[in-house]
């Protein structure tokens, strides 16, 4: 598998950070019977969190826009897209972006920690 | 009279008289809802009263079916009254919850309880068969506990301090012996404290949940009724009943060893296995522990589990969907456990927080922010903070004992507290732009009216979030088959003949279960939105079957996939009772307690001006998923219907549309005495009209 490249500070900043209101992404818990919860996600790390629900439902285009326009992450918005188009069904989808996402999660969380 | 026991208790907590109805008084409304809505017509004069209003009546309704052997219709209790979560008004409302109640009700000699008036000091019930004593909580010290303390301390007074499964004489040598304990149905912190969103619990975690029944409970000074009974209910044709089961497990339910179908949890053919929706944070593991499901009487597939541990015993559904944000399991589970412990509607706890949550992102509540609330929420994930919110809905404090006023506001419920907060004002209110996740009067939202319309509708047209399953499993079928890439467990075609064909008296209309926003409000959904109504008011809330198993639409292990339903709900009900009650009989039955609540409501006020959705329903897409049947070129399939509000002015249409299908006025929506006589509710067609609210026609 395809290895993101490492972020730069601004991204590792974005990543690593709590975003406002303004700027938050909702997604759709789904879970069966309580019905689909619309929930705000405010960081990058909550995105990653619900994504390992049990079916989380995020609307993939603003999954990728977000990751462009407010994490400022071309590659990994660029990645996610290429995900959602050669996934089958959107478990595969999903669970494709969760890596990436989670590996970026990683990158950053090293990155700040060589900062430091 | 088979499967009914006879009188119904009738309690009156301002004199302290206790006194009976014979059932048989009301025998025509058969049992639960109906019995409850006629005894509420009858006693409550004044039905514009509020909730807290001493006059309020609650009734607690069992049905024949109760303590028997029929899968899952055995283990319901109903209760109604006026509510007080409601919003903008109270309304006359229901809630049903399971367990042992119904059935230990009725092995004590009831068919039912109403409860009247105003104790002047904190007192509970104690039913032990035929004897039945008003107690002064203070000897128990049983006001301020929670909802478990409260029930051991009722066991322990009642029963002793013997070994579960010992035997139990109740009232000594006179009467006869059980080896169960009693059941207890009680109020947390929460309804003491006349917190809108407060419960009635029985057991671990069953809940009697919305209506804010605890509260009334509250201000009627009422903390438990504890009730235990050693006799048995008479049914009509045993052997007939016990067949009927076997024949209906062997042909329709869950079978481990023969697996069909995708596993649902509110089919008939459900697994036995708890309905639990704990997440499991990233990098935690579920821990291995020793679990068994866990069910209410006569049930063939328990929906609860219980636990080694103890945490989270029988908690199920929405009460373990709050709080998924925990940072861990454990803590999800132990926030379960506190929502039961102190009382608090788990679905409105649950919706409320995230949009408590929005309002802290965006600057404006927190401590010493406009909003001046006392949660931190860089807690937010851990213990501390949800049990701080959940003291500060059941204390109406800052959740650690002190005064508060945003916590006296949390109280009122999120709509009122919203308002007070003045977040509801002006073109960017929270309810205009859906921030404020409240669709129909003032509850949360459950399923989302712009798609999944049956509960929409419904509800808007009834008094609360419907929380009916009945088509809702179309929509998991078909999401989870798609999310995973599997297929539903019947075409779009297969699925829109088998529901209508069963749909009596409108079989047949395929269109009644088309969701195109082409047929949204049209004849047809109208008659789905009755259907509905008539079906859940009769035979789930009235001979009360259980709404996570009835009804048995499309079921994997029948011939062509063609379930139940139609012919085994009558043949339950008739084993039992020894009448010959058909499906259709059962259909008129719900469309006349229907009615009845109808008016009911109308005599509170309601008029077709005040049933509508909260305007963001109107004016913002549905963006989450939803697919449903539908029909594309012709052709029935499941389309996507997410991306859409409802249309104002259709709505309108649609509203004149069901209340003439209802014969109701449609320039009114008051129910019109040609209709009421139809029904024999001449009597409650006078009482509109002396009131002026008599429709035309």
């Amino acid at each position: 598998m395809e290895k993101l490249a490492e972020p730069d500070r601004e991204v590792v900043s974005r990543v690593l950070q709590e975003v406002g209101f303004a700027e938050r992404i909702v997604g759709y818990q789904v879970r069966e019977r309580s019905g689909p919860m619309a929930k705000s996600l405010y960081s990058f790390e909550e995105v990653c969190d619900f994504l390992h629900d049990q079916f989380p439902v995020l609307a993939f285009e603003e999954l990728t826009r977000w990751l462009r326009v407010v994490m400022r992450d071309e590659e990994l918005a660029l990645k996610v897209a290429e995900a959602v188009e050669h996934g089958h069904t959107d478990y595969e989808r999903t669970r494709r972006i969760r890596e990436l996402m989670g590996e970026r999660l990683m990158q950053c969380k090293k990155a700040r920690g060589s900062m430091a | 009279m088979k499967g009914y026991m006879g009188e119904i208790l009738r309690v009156d907590l301002t004199s302290g008289r206790v006194t009976t109805i014979p059932t048989s008084h009301y025998e025509a409304w058969v049992g639960g809802h109906g019995m409850g809505s006629a005894i509420f017509f009858d006693l409550v004069k004044d039905k514009t009263i509020d909730g807290f209003d001493p006059a309020n009546v609650v009734t607690i309704m069992t049905s024949p079916l109760c303590g028997t052997l029929v899968p899952a219709g055995a283990g319901r209790t109903e209760v109604q009254g006026i509510g007080v979560q409601s919003y903008p008004i109270g309304w006359f409302t229901r809630s049903n919850f399971g367990g042992r109640f119904s059935t230990m009700l009725k092995q004590a000699g009831w068919d039912g309880i109403v409860i009247e008036g105003r104790a002047e000091r904190p007192v509970w019930i104690d039913i032990r068969n035929r004897t039945v004593q008003i107690r002064d909580c203070r000897p128990l010290a049983l006001w301020g506990t929670d909802t478990r303390t409260c029930q051991e301390r009722i066991w322990s007074y009642v029963a002793g301090k013997g070994a579960f499964g010992d035997w139990l004489r109740p009232e000594g040598d006179e009467g006869g012996q059980t080896t169960q304990r009693p059941a207890v149905l009680t109020i947390g912190p929460a309804g003491e404290n006349l917190s809108r969103m407060a419960c009635l619990i029985h057991d671990a975690a069953n809940s009697s949940g919305q209506g804010g029944f605890g509260a009334v409970w509250g201000s009627k000074n009422l903390k438990a009724i504890s009730v235990i009974g050693t006799g048995s209910i008479n049914v009509h044709d045993p052997k007939g009943l016990m067949e009927a089961r076997l024949r209906q497990t062997k042909m329709y339910a869950f079978d481990l060893d023969n697996r069909k179908g995708k596993p649902l949890s509110t089919v008939f053919d459900a697994a036995p296995r708890p309905v639990t929706l704990w997440g499991i944070p990233p990098g935690s593991r579920r821990p291995p522990e020793g679990q068994r499901p866990q069910a209410c009487v006569g049930c063939h597939a328990g929906c609860r589990g219980r636990y080694a541990s103890g945490i989270g015993n029988e908690a199920h559904c929405a009460g373990t969907a709050f709080y998924s944000e925990a940072s861990s399991l454990d803590i999800q589970r132990r926030s379960s456990d506190l929502l039961n412990r102190y009382g608090v509607n788990a679905f409105e706890a649950w919706r409320g927080l995230e949009y408590l949550r929005a309002l802290n992102k965006a600057g404006i509540l927190g401590p010493g922010k406009k909003i001046d609330f006392p949660l931190t929420f860089e807690n937010f994930g851990s213990y501390e903070f949800v049990e701080q919110f959940i003291r500060m809905i059941a204390y109406r404090n800052d959740g650690h004992g002190e005064k508060s006023q945003a916590g006296d506001d949390l109280g009122e419920g999120f709509v009122r507290a919203a308002k007070k907060w003045g977040r509801l004002e002006g073109k960017e209110g929270d309810l205009k732009t859906g921030l404020l996740n409240f669709p129909y009067w003032g509850m949360p939202n459950h399923y989302d009216p712009r798609t999944e319309i049956e509960w929409g509708y419904g509800t808007i047209l009834g008094d609360r979030d419907i929380n009916e399953h009945c088509f809702n499993t179309i929509f998991w079928d078909v999401l989870l088959s798609r999310f995973i890439g599997g297929k539903p467990r019947a075409t779009a075609e297969e699925t829109v003949r088998i529901y209508t064909d069963k749909m009596i008296p409108f079989q047949g209309d395929r269109l009644m279960m088309d969701y195109g926003t082409e047929n949204m409000y049209s004849e047809h959904i109208a008659k789905l939105v009755a259907w509905h109504r008539h079906y859940t008011r009769f035979w789930k809330q009235s001979a009360l079957l259980c709404d996570f198993r009835w009804p048995d639409f499309v079921n994997p292990y029948a011939p062509d996939k063609v379930g139940s339903t139609g012919e085994s709900e009558p043949a339950f009900f008739n084993a039992v009772t020894g009448r010959h009650v058909t499906f259709l009989d059962g259909m008129e039955l719900g469309r006349r307690i229907w009615n009845l609540d109808q008016a009911i409501w109308t005599l509170q006020g309601r008029h077709r001006d005040t049933v509508h959705f909260a305007d963001y329903i109107y004016q913002v897409p549905y963006g989450g998923p939803s697919f449903m049947p539908g029909r594309v070129n012709g052709q029935w399939d499941y389309v996507n219907i997410s991306g859409r509000s409802i249309d104002k002015g259709k709505f309108e249409e649609f509203k004149s549309r069901f209340y003439h299908l209802e014969g109701w006025d449609p320039d009114t929506g008051y129910p019109s005495r040609g209709t009421l006589r139809s029904l024999n509710l001449g009597t409650v067609a006078d009482e509109l009209e002396k009131n002026g609210k008599l429709g035309k026609g």
